[in-house]
C-alpha cells in the first residue's frame, strides 16, 4: 500500500537530511530513538490485538472463565455476529450517527478555517473564537452526556421548560423514547465536541502552506473562493486525510456519549458497535468470544474504509516523482561508490 | 461564503460574525448552565432548570456533594496522575519517534512510518478484550501504569510531530552541535525539544484532554474506588443516590471541568497562534 | 515499490510471529489459571493480614446504595474495640443503569488485595451471586464464625423466601438480608380525602380493589381520579414492580426466555395508563419521579407501589420536608395492594477469599441475624438507628417486628407494620432469575416504545425476544 503522505513528505525531507560527519553512520540512532515506540506498541497494542483476534475463534465466555479452546468451526463466532440483529442495527447506527456528525463538522470546520486564515477578510477576535470553539472538546464526555441527559429529560427538564415557556410546545416532548431525537442528540453532541478540534488541526495545515503560493494566486487575480478551492484544499490533502482517518476511527468507535446518554437506547436507537461490544463482553454477559469477533469485524471495516480513503486521496503524481527520485539516488550511490 | 476580494463586503461580515457568535453561544451555553446551576438549590432547578441568574447555594451544594462517597479531590488527583503521565509519555516519545523518522536515514524508516499510519487505525476499544485479559494476567489491573504506558506509542501524535518537524527543524543546527561534540541524545533533549515546543504544546492539549476524558479503559481496569478517575465518578452520578440533589450534580460536573479549563487557558496561546503543519518551505 | 512492500510484509510477518510466540504459552497459562490467581491472591492478602503495629486492617465493602455502608459505620461506632482493629473502604456503585454488577464482577474476579471482603446484591441479581455463575465467590455463613446459622434463622423467624434466595446449590446459606420487601400501596392522604371523602386505609383498599388479584378496580379508581384532575401513579415503572414480582414464572424457564402471561399483560396495562393519562408518564429514578413524591408534578399523584424501603430510603428524602406540614411529609399512608408483590431487598455476602472472614461475619451477623435490642434490625425497625433521620423500616425478622413499634410520622402516625406484615406474605423467590436486571431493562424499553405508539404490541414482544437473544445470549422459548 502507498500513502501519499509518506511520499509527499519524503520529497520534502530528502534535501533536508543532515549529511553525517565523516566516517560516522547515524542510522543506528534512527532505530534507537524508535525503540520505545516499538516496544510499547508490541506489548500494549499488537499483543492485545492478536489476543483479541485469537479469542474470536474460541469458546471463551462466561464469568471468571479463563480456559478456552479453539472452536471446531473457528468462524462460528464471526458468523453468529454477522447474523446478530443487534450487531447489524448497531453497525447501521454507528455509520448514520458518524455521517450525521461528520458532515456538518468538517463543513463548518473548513468554513471557519477559510475565514480565520484568509488574507482577504480580516475577522476580528479570531483568537477568542478559536479558543471558545475548541472548548467543548475539553469537557469529559461523561459530563457532556450527563448534562445533555439532564437538558432533555422528560416530563420536566430544561429544554422542555424552554419549549413550553416560549410557547413552542404546549405539552412536554418525550425526547427519551423518540429514536430519531436520540440519534440526533448523540450526533449533535459528537459534532459539538469535535468541530473545534477539527478546525484547529485544519488551521495548522493551512498555516503550513507556503505564503508564496497564495501571493501568486492573488497576483493572478483569484478571489478567495477560488483560492480556497484551488489552492488551500489541494495543499491541505495530507492534513485532511489525517482528519478524515482519525474522525473515521473515532466515529466508528463511538462509545462514551451513546453509552452514557441512554446506554444505547431507546430501543437500540443509539446502540453503536462499541457499546454492543462492551455490553457483550463487560456488562455482565461475558460473551468474550463473540465480542472479540465483533471487534475484529469492526477492525476490518475500519481498515478497509481507511484504505479506501488513502486510495482516493492518493497523489497520482507522487508515485512518478518517487520513482524518479529513487533512480537518482541509486545513481548517486553508484557514483559515490565508484568514486 | 460570499465573494469578498479586498473590498469591505458588509453582508459577508455580518453573516460571518453572526455565525461565529452563534457558535460561541452554542459552545458556551452548557458551561454557563453548569456554572449557574451549581449555585442553585435543587428546588430552584426543578422549577426552572435554565436560568442565567446565580443563586447562593454553592456552599450548600458542595456540602451535599462531599457528604456522599463522591470524592472529587481523589478523582482529580487520580485523573491528574494518569493524564500528566500519559501526556508526557505521548508528547516526549512521539517527538522522539518523529525525530528518528525525520533526522536519520535508516533502512526501515519508510516501512516504519507506514506501520505507524496503520496503527492509527487500531481503535483502542476494539482491542479492549485482549488488553483487559492481558493486563489481568500480568496483574496490572488497578495499576495506573496500564493506562499511562500505552500512550508512548501514540501514532497520531507521531504523525503530527513529524509533519511539523520536517519543515521546521534545520539540519544545519544538528550538524554544528555534532561538531561541538554533543551526543545524539543531548542534541534531542537540548536542541530539538525546545524548538518543537509550539507543536508539543498543541499536542499536549490534545493528549491531555483525551487522556483526562478517557472512560472506557479506566472503568474496565480500575476496580478500587480510591483509584477511580473523575470521569468514572461522573458516570456514576447518573445513579439514584444523587439524582435528588441536582445542584450538587451540576457542581460535580463543573468541578470535573475546572482543571481542564485551567490547563487549557494556560496553553491556549498556542491554539490562538496556530501551529504550522507541513512544508512552509514549499 | 516492490521492495517497500516486501519489507512491510516481512515486518508484519515478523511481528505476528513474535506475537504468536507469545500467544502459545499464553494459551497454556490460561488452561492452568484457575489456581494461579487464587494462590496469588492468597500470597498478597496473607501479607496484608499480618497485623502491623498501629495499622488497622481495611475491610473492603462493595454496595449499590449508601444503606449498608451506613450500617457498617454504625457498627464500628457501637463497637470501639472492633473499630480499633478495622476500618472500612467503601465502594458504592449505583445500579440505576446496571453499572454495579460489572464493577463487582471485575472486583471479584480480579481478586488479590483489591477484592471486596463484604459485598451486597439486590433481588434483581442476587441469584447470580448465590446460585448462579458467581456463586463460587460467596463464602457460607458458617465459615464466617457464625455458629448455628440454621438455628438462628429459625429463632429470628426470617422470611423463608429470603433464606431460599440466599442459599447456594450445596445447601449452605451464603447471603441474608435485613429487610422484608413485601409491597404495599403508598398513597397520599389528602388526595384520597378529596376523591373518596376519607383517607382511611379501608376506604382506599376498597377503592383500588385491594387483594382482588385483578387490576380492574384499580383502573376504575384511576378513571375516578382523572375526573378530579389527579393521576393514580407517577410512571409505568410503579406498576411494573407490582406486576413483575407477582407473576407466576420468571424470565428464564429451563434456560430459555419465557414471558409470563402477567408480565405480557403489563403491555396493555401500561398502554391504558398512557392513553388515558392516568399517570404523569415519568420514569422511575428520574427527577420527574421524585418531583411527584414532592407533589409538584404535572398532576397530583395518588400513590406509589413499594415496600418499606421505598418509604424509608426514597420517599422520605424526596417529599420536600422533614416534619409534618412540610412538603408531603405526613400526608402518606399505606394499604394493601390489588395484587400481592415484593420488590427488591439487599443480601449481604462475604468473599470466600477474604482474609477477614471473622470480622465480616461479626458485621453480617449483627445486621442479618441479631434480634436483640442492640441488633441492627431492631434499631432499623424502630428508627433509633439514625437520630437525624428517624425513619422506620420493615425488617426481615418477624421476632423483631413483633416487638417493634411501626408508627411513623411520615405516614401520619399510621402503624405501617400491620399492613406490611400482611404484604410480606406474598413475597416469594420463585419468579426471580439471575439476569433479571438486564432483561427487565430491555423489556421496559420495549414497553415504552409500545406505549409511546412507536411500534405495535407484537413488534415490541418480537423485538424484546430478539434483543435478549442477541445481546444476552438467552434463546427465546
Amino acid at each position: 500500500m502507498r500513502y501519499p503522505s509518506s511520499a509527499e513528505a519524503l520529497k520534502k525531507e530528502v534535501p533536508a537530511l543532515a549529511k553525517p560527519l565523516k566516517g560516522i553512520s547515524y542510522a543506528k540512532y534512527g532505530y534507537l530513538f524508535s525503540i520505545p515506540f516499538i516496544v510499547i506498541f508490541l506489548i500494549f497494542w499488537l499483543y492485545p490485538t492478536v489476543y483479541t483476534c485469537v479469542l474470536g475463534f474460541t469458546d471463551c465466555k462466561g464469568f471468571g472463565n479463563t480456559s478456552w479452546h479453539i472452536l471446531e468451526n473457528p468462524l462460528d463466532n464471526f458468523r453468529d455476529v454477522l447474523k446478530n440483529n443487534s450487531f447489524k442495527v448497531s453497525l447501521k447506527n454507528t455509520i448514520i450517527i458518524w455521517i450525521m456528525n461528520f458532515i456538518p463538522q468538517i463543513a463548518i470546520a473548513l468554513l471557519l478555517t477559510a475565514w480565520f486564515t484568509s488574507h482577504a477578510t480580516d475577522i476580528k477576535g479570531k483568537g477568542f473564537f478559536k479558543v471558545v470553539f475548541y472548548m467543548p472538546n475539553i469537557i469529559t464526555a461523561a459530563t457532556v452526556a450527563v448534562l445533555f441527559r439532564t437538558l432533555f429529560s422528560y416530563p420536566i427538564g430544561p429544554i422542555n421548560d424552554l419549549l413550553m415557556s416560549t410557547g413552542i410546545r404546549e405539552a412536554a416532548y418525550n425526547f427519551t423514547v423518540d429514536k430519531k431525537a436520540a440519534k440526533l442528540i448523540v450526533a449533535f453532541i459528537q459534532f459539538w465536541t469535535w468541530y473545534g478540534n477539527t478546525m484547529i488541526v485544519l488551521i495548522s495545515g493551512v498555516l503550513g502552506i507556503s505564503p508564496d503560493i497564495f501571493e501568486a494566486a492573488e497576483i493572478d487575480g483569484a478571489n478567495s473562493v477560488q483560492t480556497f478551492f484551488k489552492i488551500t484544499i489541494p495543499n491541505l490533502k495530507t492534513v485532511l486525510l489525517y482528519t478524515l482517518v482519525t474522525s473515521l476511527v473515532g466515529g466508528l468507535n463511538m462509545y462514551d456519549i451513546p453509552k452514557l446518554y441512554q446506554d444505547g437506547g431507546p430501543d437500540k436507537a443509539t446502540l453503536t458497535t462499541s457499546v454492543f461490544i462492551q455490553q457483550q463482553a463487560f456488562s455482565g454477559s461475558y460473551i468474550y468470544n463473540k465480542a472479540a469477533a465483533a471487534s475484529m469485524i469492526m477492525f476490518l471495516i475500519i481498515s478497509v474504509c481507511s484504505a479506501v480513503l488513502f486510495w482516493i486521496m492518493r497523489d497520482k503524481d507522487e508515485a512518478k516523482i518517487e520513482k524518479e527520485k529513487k533512480l537518482a539516488r541509486k545513481a548517486a550511490r553508484k557514483a559515490e561508490r565508484s568514486f | 461564503m460570499s465573494v469578498t476580494n479586498k473590498k469591505k463586503d458588509v453582508p459577508f461580515k455580518v453573516f460571518a460574525y453572526t455565525f461565529c457568535i452563534f457558535l460561541t453561544i452554542l459552545s458556551l451555553f452548557p458551561f454557563v448552565i453548569m456554572i449557574v446551576n451549581s449555585t442553585r438549590s435543587t428546588n430552584q432547578i426543578q422549577s426552572h432548570a435554565i436560568s442565567l441568574i446565580p443563586s447562593h447555594y454553592l456552599v450548600n451544594n458542595f456540602k451535599v456533594l462531599t457528604s456522599k462517597t463522591f470524592d472529587p479531590f481523589r478523582g482529580f488527583l487520580n485523573s491528574l496522575i494518569i493524564s500528566v503521565g500519559s501526556t508526557f509519555c505521548a508528547v516526549y516519545f512521539s517527538t522522539m519517534t518523529a525525530f528518528a523518522l525525520v533526522a536519520y536515514d535508516w533502512k526501515l524508516r519508510k516501512p516504519f512510518f507506514t506501520v505507524i499510519m496503520c496503527i492509527l487505525m487500531i481503535p483502542a476499544q476494539v482491542i479492549s478484550i485482549g488488553f483487559y485479559q492481558f493486563m489481568y494476567k500480568i496483574g496490572m489491573t488497578n495499576n495506573f501504569l496500564a493506562l499511562i504506558l500505552p500512550s508512548i506509542a501514540a501514532p497520531a501524535t507521531v504523525f503530527f510531530m513529524r509533519q511539523y518537524m520536517i519543515p521546521s527543524l534545520p539540519m544545519e543546527i544538528l550538524q554544528s552541535a555534532r561538531i561541538d561534540g554533543a551526543g545524539e541524545f543531548r542534541i534531542f533533549n537540548q536542541i530539538v525539544i525546545p524548538m518543537m515546543m509550539p507543536a508539543m504544546a498543541t499536542q499536549a492539549i490534545f493528549s491531555f484532554v483525551t487522556s483526562w476524558n478517557q472512560l472506557f479503559m479506566p472503568s474496565i481496569l480500575l476496580t478500587r474506588n480510591q483509584l477511580y478517575t473523575l470521569p468514572m465518578m461522573v458516570a456514576l452520578l447518573n445513579g439514584d443516590t444523587y439524582k435528588t440533589e441536582f445542584g450538587a450534580v451540576y457542581l460535580a460536573l463543573f468541578l470535573t471541568v475546572v482543571p481542564l479549563l485551567a490547563i487549557y487557558f494556560l496553553l491556549s496561546k498556542y491554539i490562538i497562534a496556530g501551529v504550522a503543519l507541513g512544508g512552509v518551505k514549499g | 515499490m516492490k521492495k517497500v512492500f516486501s519489507t512491510i510484509c516481512a515486518l508484519a510477518l515478523l511481528a505476528s510471529m513474535t506475537a504468536c510466540g507469545n500467544t502459545t504459552p499464553g494459551t497454556d497459562d490460561n488452561a492452568s489459571t484457575p489456581d494461579t490467581p487464587a494462590s496469588q491472591a492468597d500470597d498478597k492478602s496473607s501479607e496484608a493480614d499480618k497485623p502491623k503495629d498501629g495499622k488497622k486492617t481495611t475491610l473492603k465493602i462493595y454496595a449499590f446504595t449508601e444503606e449498608v455502608p451506613g450500617m457498617l459505620k454504625k457498627y464500628l461506632e457501637m463497637n470501639p474495640d472492633f473499630a480499633a482493629q478495622y476500618d472500612l473502604d467503601v465502594t458504592v456503585v449505583n445500579t440505576t443503569n446496571g453499572e454495579y454488577q460489572p464493577a463487582l464482577d471485575q472486583a471479584l474476579s480480579a481478586g488479590g488485595k483489591d477484592a471486596p471482603d463484604l459485598y451486597c446484591a439486590e433481588a434483581a441479581f442476587v441469584l447470580k451471586y448465590t446460585q448462579g455463575v458467581a456463586s463460587s465467590y460467596a463464602a457460607p455463613y458458617k465459615d464466617l464464625g457464625i455458629d448455628d446459622v440454621e438455628g438462628k434463622i429459625k429463632d429470628a423467624k426470617l422470611a423463608s423466601y429470603a433464606v431460599d434466595l440466599g442459599t447456594n446449590p450445596s445447601g449452605d446459606v451464603v447471603g441474608l438480608g435485613y429487610q422484608a420487601t413485601g409491597g404495599a400501596f403508598i398513597y397520599r392522604r389528602s388526595i384520597a380525602k378529596d376523591v373518596w371523602g376519607s383517607d382511611d386505609q379501608k376506604t382506599v383498599e376498597e377503592a383500588i380493589g385491594a387483594g382482588s388479584q385483578s387490576w380492574d378496580k384499580f383502573f376504575d379508581a384511576a378513571e375516578e381520579l382523572k375526573g378530579k384532575g389527579y393521576a393514580i401513579l407517577s410512571g409505568d415503572g410503579d406498576l411494573w414492580h407490582a406486576v413483575e414480582n407477582s407473576s407466576d414464572a420468571g424470565w428464564e424457564v429451563d434456560g430459555k426466555l419465557h414471558i409470563d402471561q402477567k408480565r405480557e399483560n403489563f403491555l396493555d396495562l401500561a398502554k391504558k395508563l398512557k392513553d388515558n393519562g392516568y399517570f404523569n408518564d415519568t420514569q422511575d429514578w428520574t427527577e420527574a419521579w421524585y418531583t411527584d413524591m414532592k407533589g409538584e408534578g404535572e398532576k397530583g399523584v395518588l400513590g406509589f407501589f413499594g415496600p418499606g424501603w421505598l418509604i424509608n430510603y426514597t420517599m422520605a428524602g424526596n417529599c420536600g420536608g422533614e416534619k409534618p406540614g412540610e412538603g408531603t411529609y405526613g400526608d402518606w399512608a399505606v394499604c394493601t395492594p390489588p395484587v400481592g408483590f415484593f420488590w427488591g431487598g439487599t443480601w449481604l455476602m462475604c468473599n470466600k477469599d477474604s482474609q477477614n472472614k471473622e470480622a465480616v461475619g461479626k458485621m453480617i451477623e449483627w445486621i442479618t441475624l441479631d434480634t436483640s435490642d442492640t441488633g441492627l434490625q431492631y434499631l432499623w425497625a424502630n428508627g433509633t438507628y439514625d437520630p437525624a433521620n428517624p425513619t422506620k423500616d420493615v425488617v426481615a425478622s418477624e421476632v423483631v417486628m413483633s416487638k417493634s413499634d411501626g408508627k411513623v410520622a411520615f405516614l401520619g402516625d399510621q402503624n405501617m407494620f400491620d399492613v406490611f406484615t400482611e404484604c410480606n406474605k406474598f413475597a416469594n423467590g420463585k419468579n426471580l432469575t439471575p439476569d433479571d436486571e438486564k432483561i427487565n431493562s430491555k423489556w421496559r424499553d420495549q414497553v415504552r416504545q409500545y406505549t409511546a405508539g412507536n411500534k405495535s404490541r407484537d413488534a415490541a414482544i418480537a423485538d424484546f425476544k430478539s434483543d435478549v437473544t442477541d445481546e444476552l445470549g438467552i434463546e427465546a422459548e
